[in-house]
């Protein structure tokens, strides 16, 4: 017991330092254990519920799960739901993106313009911007706009305050260097300001990709027609429990898809030259 | 003929509670076309403002300085800089990074290729020209920073404090490359570091400013030709005579503020 406990204190940094990437993909007991403790869960569940231990209502087995998944992909309920709510997020994010990048990067070039919006901009952040879907409705319907409007709301400032945050973090040497060279105010921005700013920003939208669709599934399980969320109230109505669960995962997974994107994105720009 | 002169310059700055420091005061300098000055002084003297002033990067308060008898307002094209830390942008490779000034300038890309090229070699930077400054060390970013100032051709460099970021050793490389270059680039050089030594070594005459508010305090020419031995007898009696004046220095700002 003695020397094997040894051993692997002595390998440890060994296999860290040495094999590199490999060592990454190595499967150590802990991951087996990590393995057998969701199989047992799912297990149980299953067990749980087929043999009648826990109502079916309150919970769904993970076969009843994947039944339903096939059957409304099949059958085409879920496809109309699932592109509404995929355009809501990609329309709501993209202008939040762009409107946000655009504000930050006019408040970095011209101070007055940030010392003017800032304070709005920061009473606005403050409101829960769930408490205004009500108002959303009333404006905008409780059809796409709505929707896209909150969605908006929910990343805008994020956007907004990580890419201000970002450019001026901008090292005064880096500022220097540009004017050493003549650099036009454009040229700064574009040349310096901007990459500078980078990861600060996508930081910031890395953040908001998960918060929009927070915000998609809330407004459309409240007031909707169409939609994922809309889709997720309904089954809770008609009791489908194994739809609810496949809908939870559905929205779980895209979210996830969604920041890994962010992240992709990023790293293509950015991975050659940010310290590792 | 002076490439760079400067008459009774004065700064202040604003400080806190409406106090102004008086950080430079009445310094008078003539630097010629092509010699190598060193500017040293106590820390926190106001070497570096005096040099970001020379750059067009500070606003001066009072008196003025002259590129070839033209008061310099703002940077210009013919001053480059090296920054302590080199300030490459770490976004840009190497190459990108020479290039940035001539790209600002909208010089063509064919003549920027030659141009990096010339200068990639003289700075021993072979090889490296796609890497991204965080995987240089220091002393590789440094040349990549003189590399950048060069690249514009101007007449006069401005060097702050450039080497004292990196270890004993490449420090020595940096300034040997240092002096071949100015050889054969001709350049007028102004040099602001707080090492003695390196002053002295590098140096064609060496400035010493008093602690706040800064003045000329004393000038040292540096007579003896390249190349140089660290442990001539000359530069190592230069170097103690500095050192004991800036220590003079010293005893009088602490006896004046000792007296208020």
């Amino acid at each position: 017991m003695a020397a094997k406990s040894r051993e692997s204190v002595v390998l440890q940094p060994v296999s860290k330092s040495g094999t590199g990437k490999a060592s990454k993909r190595n499967i150590t007991y802990i991951n087996v254990l990590q393995v057998l403790t969701v199989a047992a869960l799912l297990g149980y569940m299953e067990y749980a519920v087929t043999s009648g231990k826990i109502n079916r209502i309150f919970m769904a087995s993970p076969s009843s799960i994947v039944e339903e998944a096939f059957h409304i992909a099949a059958d085409g309920t879920l496809w109309p739901h699932l592109i509404l709510t995929l355009q809501e997020v990609l329309v709501g994010y993209a202008l939040a993106a762009g409107v946000g990048i655009i504000v930050g990067l006019i408040w970095t070039m011209f101070p007055k313009t940030e010392a003017y919006g800032n304070v709005f901009c920061s009473a606005i952040m403050a409101i829960p911007k769930t408490a205004i879907l009500p108002l959303l409705i009333l404006w905008f319907g409780i059809g796409f706009q709505s929707k896209v409007v909150l969605i908006f709301l929910f990343s805008v400032f994020q956007i907004l305050y990580s890419t201000v945050t970002g450019a001026k973090q901008c090292k005064i040497e880096y500022l220097k260097v540009a004017r050493v060279f003549n650099a036009t105010k454009m040229q700064t921005v574009f040349k310096v300001m901007i990459p500078a700013a980078l990861p600060s920003m996508f930081n910031g939208l890395r953040l908001a990709a998960a918060t929009a669709l927070t915000g998609v599934v809330f407004s459309e399980m409240q007031s909707a027609k169409a939609g994922l969320g809309y889709l997720l109230s309904e089954s809770q109505n008609l009791l489908n429990t194994p739809r609810m669960f496949f809908i939870i995962i559905l929205v779980t997974l895209i979210s996830v898809c969604f920041v890994k994107l962010i992240a992709a994105i990023e790293y293509l720009l950015c991975h050659r030259w940010s310290r590792v | 003929m002076p490439t760079i002169k400067i008459n009774k310059l004065d700064k202040y700055y604003p400080g806190e509670n409406g106090e102004t420091t008086h950080a430079l005061k009445d310094i008078n300098l003539e630097i010629q076309d092509g010699e190598f000055v060193c500017i040293v002084g106590p820390s926190g003297c106001g070497k570096s403002t005096l040099l970001e002033i020379v750059a067009g990067l500070l606003e001066h308060t009072d008196g003025e300085v002259l590129l070839d008898d033209i008061p310099v307002n703002g940077t210009s094209r013919d001053i480059g800089v090296v920054f302590q830390d080199a300030s490459l942008y770490p976004w840009k490779t190497i190459k990108k990074n020479i290039a940035f000034g001539m790209d600002i300038s909208g010089v063509p890309k064919k003549e920027q290729e030659e141009r990096i090229a010339k200068y990639v070699k003289m700075m021993n930077l072979s090889g490296f020209e796609n890497k991204y400054p965080s995987q240089l060390s220091g002393g590789m970013r440094q040349r990549a920073g003189i590399a950048r100032a060069l690249v514009m051709n101007p007449k006069v460099i401005l060097m702050d404090e450039p080497f004292s970021a990196v270890d004993h050793l490449t420090r020595c490389t940096l300034q040997e490359e240092l002096i071949r270059i100015r050889q054969e680039e001709k350049k007028t050089v102004l040099f602001v570091t707080h090492d003695i030594n390196e002053a002295v070594y590098l140096a064609d005459r060496v400035i010493l400013l008093s602690p706040r508010p800064s003045t000329v305090q004393e000038e040292y020419d540096i007579s003896i030709p390249h190349p140089r031995k660290r442990s001539d007898e000359y530069l190592v009696q230069k170097a103690a005579e500095i050192v004991a004046a800036i220590s003079i220095g010293a005893d009088k700002q602490e006896a004046v503020e000792y007296y208020i």
